[in-house]
């Protein structure tokens, strides 16, 4: 238990008009090291503004920072009719290129609606490829959250939330009844010894340690799954196994 | 990877992540029992808040419950349930405008309370009753005669509990002591002020401040640990999510022991 293996799935890095100044690649590892993070999931936190292209450039680019390959990024994608980004394809072979092997949208800034008839092809195409679809531009509109994961049920799906600090267990069992690729980060979940309930009613396997930083701090999150009363098995698979095996079946 | 603070030999972190708890008492000075309208916890009844506590090395929760500043529930039901737990509980006398007839009969059982009761809990944002509305005049004026202990809601934005009202009527009743829940959120400059511009009778307290990464920091920085309380509004946050953000802050050992114990045995001994 003294060696926990935590792999965070929701980290941002770099600075924007709006967020200001935010921590760098160089930091987020720092603050990995001063917690004992191995591993973190990161994206650009001014996605929104940036725009998908650009964010996804400057994420690479930062990534090349992390010499050590501890941080894995994320890119967001758009609909396809617009050809913005790369055709599938090519967009999955940058994407490895990259160290990318997670898909996150953001329809709400990025002014569009995530509907098959938009954004199928891309959908259709991570499904096969098991790219996970990160989902924290959601946060909050769970409407719209519900339907579009009932467009997409097949999909594999991260869910991490940082908006509000009260408890989302009414909408998100739910979700982690009905569809057995929807996975739940652990960021800003804090009810008490939540994380064994849901474990309990979902599996160990359906959840996911994740921070929030730079927002949250890493530390917290830890203490609190370690002594959330599951046996060590299932703390370790929360921690950062869960995370490991679903990167590891992607196919880029 | 360099030494993780969990494992830094000597630290409050160090034996926090060996032993699930620390060495001294912690004392959790917001807390709630209880089902709420729009949230889903498990664990708020007596029995497993307990656990819960016991389990995190908590030696006392100071709460409300939410059936009384949510609902019609009697603050003498409250005691009851901290007689059968009487290691472990202490109250706050949910103070409901709404119900002026409940507030009189209250104060005047205060005392029967002993040791239970020690201090009142006041929700004006939910409310929407500014805590200058002379609605709360009577609790205020018990609490300042009596030098007690007053935990209020605060949100730097609301105008029933933020800034300037809290300002206005911290520094109307020098006698009571002012915990000021959530610590202002938002409005730190206003935080600072409290503390700073009062009779030394404003604390800041910390629910759903710790878990958000450079804000304790920042808040002993204004006011010093000596004026923050720990607190996590159980049932709705995890003891170990907010002892575990404590202990994560980048702050003194000795800065962590005021916020999580000291500072509560200062305002109310170590026997209360």
């Amino acid at each position: 238990m003294d060696d926990l293996f935590f792999f965070d799935a929701d980290c941002r890095v770099g600075s924007g008009p709006v967020i200001g100044i935010q921590p760098g690649v160089k930091e987020l590892l720092a603050e990995m090291d001063h917690f004992g993070i191995d591993k973190a999931v990161v994206q650009h936190g001014s996605t929104g503004m940036l725009g998908a292209a650009q964010a996804n450039l400057q994420i690479a680019e930062m990534l090349k920072e992390d010499t050590e390959e501890r941080l894995t990024g994320i890119w967001y994608f758009l609909p396809t009719q617009c050809r913005e980004l790369p055709e599938p394809d090519e967009f999955f072979r940058q994407m490895k290129e990259n160290r990318i092997r997670l898909l996150a949208l953001n329809p709400y800034e990025h002014q569009f609606i995530p509907h098959r008839i938009s954004i199928g092809k891309i959908m259709d195409a991570a499904k096969e490829r098991n790219i996970p679809i990160f989902l924290r531009e959601f946060s909050g509109q769970w409407r719209d959250l519900y339907d579009f994961i009932e467009r997409f049920p097949e999909n594999i799906f991260i869910y991490c939330d940082r908006v509000g600090k009260w408890g989302h267990d009414r909408k998100i069992r739910p979700l982690l009844e009905n569809y057995s690729r929807f996975y739940y980060g652990m960021s800003g979940y804090w009810v008490p010894e939540g994380i064994r309930d849901l474990a309990d009613a979902y599996g160990a396997d359906r959840l996911l340690y994740s921070s929030g930083f730079p927002y949250y701090i890493q530390g917290s999150g830890m203490t609190q799954l370690k002594f959330c009363g599951l046996n060590e098995k299932e703390i370790a698979a929360i921690a950062g196994k869960n995370l490991e095996k679903i990167l590891s079946e992607v196919q880029l | 990877m360099s030494t993780p603070i969990w494992k830094q030999p000597g630290t409050l972190a160090e034996q926090f992540w060996k032993n699930g708890k620390l060495d001294f008492p912690v004392y959790d000075m917001h807390g709630h029992m209880g089902s709420h309208y729009a949230i889903h916890f498990y664990r708020h009844t007596p029995e497993l808040m307990a656990e819960h506590l016991r389990k995190a090395g908590v030696k006392h929760l100071a709460f409300s419950h939410h059936h009384v500043i949510m609902g019609d529930m009697r603050n003498a039901a409250v005691a009851e349930i901290c007689k059968r737990f009487p290691d472990l509980y202490r109250m706050y006398v949910g103070i409901v405008p709404a119900f002026p007839e409940n507030i009189k009969e209250d104060l005047a059982m205060f005392d029967q309370w002993t040791p239970y009761a020690i201090g009142l809990k006041f929700l004006p944002d939910y409310y929407r009753i500014p805590v200058t509305d002379k609605r709360w005049e009577p609790a205020l004026k018990f609490a300042d005669e009596r030098k007690l202990p007053i935990l209020v809601h605060t949100w730097g934005s609301s105008q029933y509990d933020g800034g300037p009202v809290m300002l206005e009527v911290a520094q109307k009743y020098p006698n009571a002591k002012f915990f000021l829940g959530h610590s202002l959120y938002g409005n730190w400059e206003y935080a600072e002020r409290l503390v700073k511009e009062t009779n030394n009778n404003v604390w800041l307290e910390l629910t759903a401040i710790p878990g958000e990464r450079k804000n304790i920091e920042m808040l002993v920085e204004k006011v010093g640990s000596e004026r923050i309380l720990f607190g996590t509004d159980l049932p709705w946050f995890d003891e170990f999510q907010g002892i575990g953000g404590v202990l994560s802050a980048d702050i003194s050992d000795d800065d962590k022991r005021n916020i999580l114990c000291r500072n509560a045995e200062t305002i109310l001994g170590k026997d209360w």
